[in-house]
């Protein structure tokens, strides 16, 4: 397997011939999509894979500068399709995926076809007229609760995280878990997500591009959504019923319709397309 | 007494609802649809403000509300449960208290979510002690981290030590074998200096005695004369060299001298290359031998213009500098630090590459064609500055050209520079039947200053060593002056038999002579003050002339 494919853990499943690209959002890794994918294998190449530093990625790849802002992440992005030669993908992307998704489109445009954005949001903390949803030291309050938690983590999980070549039952256990990240890997990706600012690279996407709008979601709140739209050219926003940040997994029957009827196949949508 | 065995069962309500722990049944969008009383007291709300109308993560800050979606909500959905996962909730008082949460996701008969059951342990105090592990953990990052920076300078610092002590080491082995070369010369010089006192006395004798009309032995002679005072300066070179020369060091100001040279320094350097001098203001004086100095400047611009064959600048520079600790530190030599004079010479020629300013000091190593220098100049200076406690230094870059800089001690203390000596020609001035005591160990050596003092119109005794030395002044009183060498044999040398004999014999002369000496009369290469010496190989006009005036008292 390349080192791209390893490095990022990607898998691909699926009959069909124009891929499907799935990226997860921050806290999650590839299993986040096992609702949805089922739906798409039968007509679509299903491409799954790992940000780098989250579930089964290659943890040591991890590099605080390449990783330093978003564009890193969409650099490997577009480095799966690369090496995949990849052409025509949708690209579906989740909460801070989706605008990974936006940047990679923007340096590869010939490459998308279509862009499906689930819970996206530009930019997450406040900024004068801009309503993001945070203020900067909520910001804070996260990376306490992340600390919160990991303390427990890195004790048990840490040694099988940092790879342990000389027991690989551990490797086991790991392939039984979700969403596993390291510390400081979580902590680094929580201040890239929650830091960025990438609303100036709206106007430049060219690729058609839906964007799936939660009820009553705290991460990417509906102005946020009316932003999105207001700001990509010919994209098209969809208010779910669903709730919370993540419908791909509280509500993966409302999502898939939302995608069917995006990506132009008939199916009966629930929630009213704008 | 009967008792109501239904009243001491604990029933599951009574269980639920005063468990040491919090228990919450949420809907899948966290909508709490139950909660127990300990739960209730925990956070201090009343039941009917909480069920169906708060959500569990309305309960969290934001922070934990992030979690709660980005993690807490993901996982359980993929994985069924979640287990230990630390919240804060915000109690009716704003009080935080810290929980950890264990959560089960029950599914309806389709296997979609119906119901989480969330079990909450108050974690006030694991909490605590898990921040306190937190805080060592970070302690000891930062240690482990400040440690490893440490670590890190620490190679690198071991690697500049290594450098610098390669380097000193380098430095050392270029002294050693600068030192090891000086012995060997200053040993050879010795002994060519005393082979040449004898062939400049019998040549002499012979031009003295050849009859008139033998014009072509008389050239012969003369030729032969020439050639041996070639070969003496090339001794004193070398002696020079090793060190090993007797300097008659004085106070000097180089700034006088070096524009004293500037006519002689003028025809030397021809019409193709200019002399240019910077004598700086206030220049200090200091304590060399001045004709030694002025031999070194000249030799230098003499190996300046050589590099300059197409012309070019020479610059002679005066300075007061200082040599600090570190600079000194870091020569291979022991130079002091301190107040130096500074001389420089600079060139706009060739310059030279490392190899050739590593070799530029040792004897015989020249970069001029066979014949056309000895090899022996800066080596002349290198020993000249060592012994004046002084230091030399060279930059040259390729074709850049060069700089040799020469430091003297600064003197201190204001000795009054000595009025110019007179140049006193020495007339032949003849003896008078005085009684000289010639010692020395070697046999032509002595025979040819016997024979040279006889010829003056002395009376000479003669003694190998001290012991025969000491019992010619106890048999003969009328010893007017002790011409002895400084190096015997027979474990006496030359300064401790003056010391004897003048003991015996207050205020009687020595004239001392040497090829070169040790310590023994030239404390550290210099004239003891008050002691006359004659350098060998000598000529018979100079040694008249010394004694004749050593006996007039002058």
């Amino acid at each position: 397997m390349s080192a791209v494919l390893q490095r990022n853990n990607v898998k691909v499943v699926g009959k069909g011939q124009q891929p499907m690209l799935f990226a997860h959002g921050y806290g999650c890794d590839q299993n986040m999509w096992r609702f949805i994918t089922p739906a798409f294998e039968d007509r679509y190449k299903i491409i799954l894979f790992d940000h780098v530093g989250h579930g089964q990625s290659d943890a040591t790849a991890f590099d605080p500068a390449r990783y330093g802002s978003l564009h890193g992440y969409a650099e490997d992005v577009l480095a799966i399709c690369r090496e995949l030669e990849l052409k025509d993908v949708i690209f579906v992307g989740h909460s801070v995926s989706a605008m990974i998704g936006v940047l990679a489109a923007i340096q590869e445009p010939d490459r998308f076809d279509r862009l499906v954005l689930i819970g996206p949001s530009p930019r997450y903390v406040n900024d004068g007229d801009y309503i993001g949803g945070f203020k900067q030291e909520d910001i804070e309050g996260l990376l306490d609760v992340l600390d919160s938690n990991h303390l427990g983590w890195s004790s048990t999980m840490a040694p099988v995280i940092m790879g342990n070549p000389d027991r690989p039952e551990l490797g086991e256990e790991l392939s039984n878990s979700f969403c596993l990240t390291n510390p400081e890997i979580a902590k680094h990706f929580a201040r890239v997500t929650f830091l960025s600012d990438n609303r100036a690279d709206l106007p430049k996407v060219k690729t058609k591009a839906l964007i799936l709008q939660c009820s009553q979601d705290v991460i990417a709140p509906e102005t946020v959504g009316r932003y999105m739209h207001q700001n990509l050219r010919g994209s098209q926003l969809v208010l779910m019923n669903a709730t919370g940040h993540c419908p791909n997994l509280s509500a993966p029957e409302e999502t898939i319709a939302i995608m069917e009827a995006f990506l132009g196949e008939p199916a009966p949508i629930k929630a009213a397309a704008e | 007494m009967t008792i109501d065995q239904g009243a001491l069962t604990e029933t599951a309500e009574e269980l639920y609802e005063s468990a040491p722990c919090g228990y919450l049944s949420t809907l899948p969008d966290g909508t709490i649809i139950r909660a127990n009383q300990t739960f209730l007291t925990w956070i201090g709300m009343e039941r009917q403000d909480l069920v169906g109308h708060r959500g569990f993560q309305d309960l969290l800050g934001i922070g934990g509300r992030i979690f709660y979606d980005t993690h807490f909500a993901p996982l359980l959905r993929m994985q069924g449960f979640v287990n230990e996962i630390a919240f804060d909730l915000t109690c009716a008082d704003g009080r935080k208290l810290p929980v950890l949460a264990n959560t089960v996701q029950k599914l309806d008969a389709a296997g979609r979510p119906m119901v989480h059951r969330i079990t909450l342990f108050n974690a006030t105090d694991r909490r605590k002690y898990e921040r306190e592990l937190l805080l060592a953990r970070q302690k000891a990052e930062q240690a482990t981290e400040e440690l490893r920076r440490l670590n890190e300078t620490l190679e690198e610092r071991v690697a500049q030590e290594v450098a610098e002590r390669m380097k000193a080491e380098e430095a050392l082995r270029q002294a050693q074998k600068m030192e090891a070369v000086g012995q060997l010369t200053g040993g050879i010089a010795h002994d060519f200096n005393n082979l040449l006192t004898i062939i400049v006395g019998n040549i002499e004798l012979l031009q003295r005695r050849l009859p008139d009309g033998h014009e072509r032995l008389q050239r012969a002679a003369d030729h032969a004369m020439e050639a041996t005072r070639r070969a003496a300066t090339l001794t004193q070179r070398l002696l020079a060299f090793s060190r090993r020369q007797p300097l008659d060091p004085k106070p000097v100001d180089a700034n006088k001298l070096v524009a004293g040279m500037s006519e002689l320094l003028r025809r030397t350097l021809g019409e193709t290359v200019v002399l240019e001098t910077v004598l700086a203001g206030g220049l200090w004086r200091t304590q060399a031998d001045p004709n030694q100095l002025e031999n070194a400047i000249v030799n230098l611009a003499v190996n300046a213009r050589d590099a300059m064959p197409n012309g070019g600048k020479l610059t002679i520079e005066t300075a007061n500098t200082r040599l600090d600790e570190a600079y000194v530190e870091a020569l291979a030599e022991p130079v002091p630090p301190g107040q130096y004079v500074q001389v420089s010479v600079s060139d706009t020629g060739t310059g030279m590459d490392k190899a050739t300013m590593e070799k530029v000091f040792e004897p015989f190593f020249t970069t001029k064609a066979a014949g056309k220098g000895t090899g022996l100049g800066l080596s002349q200076i290198y020993g000249f500055v060592r012994q004046s406690n002084g230091h030399v230094r060279i930059y040259s870059e390729l074709g850049e050209g060069t700089t040799i800089k020469i430091y003297l001690p600064r003197l201190i203390g204001s000795d009054q520079e000595p009025a110019e000596a007179l140049a006193k020609r020495p007339a032949m001035v003849k003896g008078a039947g005085e009684t000289i005591l010639v010692v020395e160990d070697e046999r032509d050596l002595r025979t040819y200053a016997v024979e040279a003092l006889r010829d003056l119109g002395y009376r000479v005794l003669e003694a190998a060593d001290g012991r025969e030395a000491l019992a010619a002044v106890e048999q003969h009183p009328e010893i007017a002056l002790l011409f002895t060498d400084v190096v015997l044999a027979g474990g006496m040398n030359g300064r401790a038999l003056a010391d004897e004999v003048t003991r015996r014999k207050p205020g009687l002369p020595v004239l001392y002579t040497t090829g070169y000496t040790a310590n023994a009369i030239v404390h550290h290469g210099r004239l003891d003050v008050g002691t006359h010496l004659i350098g060998k190989p000598f000529t018979y006009a100079e040694l008249a002339a010394k004694v004749r005036r050593m006996l007039d008292g002058a």
